[in-house]
């Protein structure tokens, strides 16, 4: 019997690296009895982020290639990850908080009624074989804390809520054991992903984000932040407005429905501070807020603040930047 | 050809921590203010695609379902004066609930009493839980095609659904052959206005009420975690304020405060 499965994911070629934070949470509940841990990775031409993935020090290392798992079709990988667990079952399965993964880990735990512990930012066993979590729910508005009975369990924990572990100095080699993915009758298609190539850093690996929301009004404003951006080597980020008004692309999202963050910066420029943005953005170390509103709800979990238009206040702060770089 | 909508009626999501009440009694989550709740916003959307559908298809009727342990039903009325062609409105004080599981199986069993649709359209998630889970749970009790996340919705041949799912770097076209069930998302615009003419009508209509006892077939299939406590999470950060004579000034100044305070690192270290 398999003890805690966490779910690696690799998207295009590369293992995610929410995987790191997932390991913390895997060795954490681990130690608390949950039993050993073992790495699922599921797709088509997974081996080397497989073996990037096992050098946290694993008891099984499962794979199942194929390649009809070459595009992230949600029910053919579901479909795999549900057909593991019914030749390993396990006592828990985590998977990362990904388009992708909460997709699985949904589709899993309705299929075979476990419990599914979602969107956790603390996780703990209780004495009474149950598990016990915190997670913002209403937009992070509030905290809940959820109790779940007996396993087995999903947990998806929320990204950046767990510190990222390291890969073990002398890594033990454990050799992959192959799945063969027979999955029942599928009953959607995909096509291949039309991928939108992203300008500059993604927000989500950055240090410094500068990002821009309904108050710069267009799209042609971002060419500014992206200027700022390119001096200060950070990413551009944007709230849920600028993309569903069609000015930047929806990697850019900071947010609910979008990528969760944590730089050393984070700009807020014409962005109203909604709590379904800051909860993406909250764990910043420090964030700015730009924005001609004073009562705009950014201030109230901003660092520095800065009451006025952009369009004066932020080619000024661009042009003392660029003064700087020598 | 019949396309069910499902809406839930939610608090406003842009009420201030500061109105919200937790009820820990209950585990539930109130609003000080007399604000009226709102349609969850993904679920208006889901209406808008479910409109636009009908534009090009007017063979299509439209019945919204909404689920829930109280309504306002002025406003899930609104979603007859944009165009919807019924209202069900399944009223329990059980379902009234965080958990996803008899919510779900309450709108399985309302489906399944009207006869079943063609097309069920749900929104990707609430914006009072954030569970995003009902439509899964709702796919697998009807024994339903899931198709998620989609900011385009079209239909072929009058028997295949084909939408554009977003992901985190692009997009993908999905199909699945109906009855299905999809999920949209904001990208796909929101709601239209209703016009004069339209809410006037409306005002005239009832929705349909169904007591969940009315529901022959209705059990709950399994239950989610409970929650055992609320909070307001609290912020710690306390905001100091740069003051400058013009707007180029506050930004000079801005620049230089991030500079001395070492939060900008100009030519330091880059990340790859
Ligand atoms: C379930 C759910 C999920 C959501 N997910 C997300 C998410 O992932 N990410 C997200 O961002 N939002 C999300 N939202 C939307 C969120 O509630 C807000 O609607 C959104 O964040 C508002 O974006 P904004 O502040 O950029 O725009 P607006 O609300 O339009 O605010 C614009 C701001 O710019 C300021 N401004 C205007 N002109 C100027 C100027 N010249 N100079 C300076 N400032 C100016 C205004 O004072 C205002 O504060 C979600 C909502 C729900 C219900
Ligand atoms: N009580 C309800 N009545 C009608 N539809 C609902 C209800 N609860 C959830 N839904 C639908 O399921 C989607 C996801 O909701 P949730 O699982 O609560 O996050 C919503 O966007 C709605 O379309």
């Amino acid at each position: 019997m398999t003890g805690i499965l966490i779910v690696a994911e690799v998207d295009a070629g590369e293992l995610r690296p929410e995987f790191w934070e997932l390991a913390t949470v895997a060795k954490a509940l681990s130690a608390a009895g949950s039993g050993g841990i073992s790495i699922a990775v599921i797709g088509a031409n997974v081996a080397e982020p497989a073996r990037q993935a096992a050098a946290i020090g694993v008891e099984a290392l499962h794979m199942m290639e194929d390649d009809r798992l070459t595009d992230p079709w949600p029910e053919a990988y579901a479909a795999a990850l549900i057909q593991l667990c019914s030749e390993l079952a396990p006592r828990m399965v985590i998977v990362p908080c990904t388009i992708l993964g909460t997709e699985m880990a949904a589709r899993l735990a309705v299929h075979c009624r476990w419990q599914l512990v979602q969107d956790v930012t603390q996780i703990e066993a209780t004495a009474d074989g149950g598990l016990k979590g915190l997670r913002p729910v209403s937009g992070g508005a509030v905290v809940a804390t959820v109790r779940a009975g007996a396993g087995p369990w999903v947990v998806v924990p929320r990204p950046r809520a767990f510190a990222s572990a390291e890969a073990a100095t002398t890594p033990q080699i454990v050799e992959p054991v192959r799945h063969a993915f027979e999955p029942p009758p599928l009953a959607t298609a995909c096509e291949a992903p039309k991928r939108v190539a992203i300008e500059g850093i993604s927000v989500d690996r950055a240090k410094t984000v500068i990002a821009g929301g309904g108050g710069l009004g267009g799209p042609e404003p971002f060419a500014l932040l992206r200027e700022i951006a390119d001096l200060v080597g950070g990413a551009v980020g944007a709230s849920r407005v600028a993309v569903d008004s069609g000015w930047v692309q929806q990697a850019l999202q900071v947010g609910l429905t979008g990528k969760t963050i944590a730089p050393d910066l984070y700009i807020a420029v014409g962005i109203s501070g909604a709590i379904q943005h800051l909860v993406g953005c909250s764990s910043s170390q420090v964030i700015v807020a730009v924005n001609s509103d004073a009562s705009a709800p950014i201030f109230g979990i901003a660092n520095y603040g800065v009451v006025g238009d952009w369009k004066e206040v932020m080619p000024a702060f661009r042009d003392k930047l660029a003064e700087r770089v020598v | 050809m019949r396309i069910i909508v499902c809406l839930k009626q939610v608090i406003d999501p842009l009420t201030p921590a500061s109105a919200l009440a937790l009820d820990q009694a209950e585990k539930k989550i109130r609003v000080n203010l007399s604000a009226p709740p709102v349609i969850n916003g993904f679920d208006e959307q889901g209406l808008e695609a479910a409109l636009r559908l009908r534009e090009a298809n007017k063979d299509i009727e439209i019945v919204c379902l909404a689920a829930g342990g109280h309504f306002n039903t002025d406003v899930m009325k609104r979603s007859l004066a944009v165009g919807a062609d019924q209202l069900i409105l399944v009223q329990d004080p059980s379902l009234d609930t965080w958990d996803p599981y008899p919510i779900a199986s309450a709108l399985a069993a309302a489906i399944r009493q009207i006869g079943g649709a063609d097309l069920v359209i749900c929104g990707r998630q609430g914006s009072d839980w954030d569970n995003a889970l009902t439509p899964f749970i709702l796919a697998d009790l009807l024994a339903l095609p899931l198709l998620t996340l989609a900011k385009r919705v079209g239909i072929s041949d009058g028997k295949r659904v084909e939408i554009e799912r977003v992901l985190a770097d692009g997009t993908m076209v999905m199909k699945a052959d109906m009855p299905a069930l999809v999920t949209v998302t904001s990208e796909l615009g929101a709601l239209r206005m209703p016009n004069v003419a339209a809410r006037l009508a409306a005002a005239r209509k009832r929705p349909r009420q169904i007591a969940l006892t009315e529901l022959t077939d209705f059990a709950t299939a399994a239950h989610a975690p409970e929650v055992v406590d609320l909070a307001i999470p609290v912020n710690g950060r306390s905001c100091t304020f740069i003051e400058a004579a013009d707007g180029p000034s506050l930004g000079s100044c801005l620049a230089e405060t991030l500079l001395q305070a070492g939060v900008i690192r100009l030519g330091g270290e880059r990340q790859p």
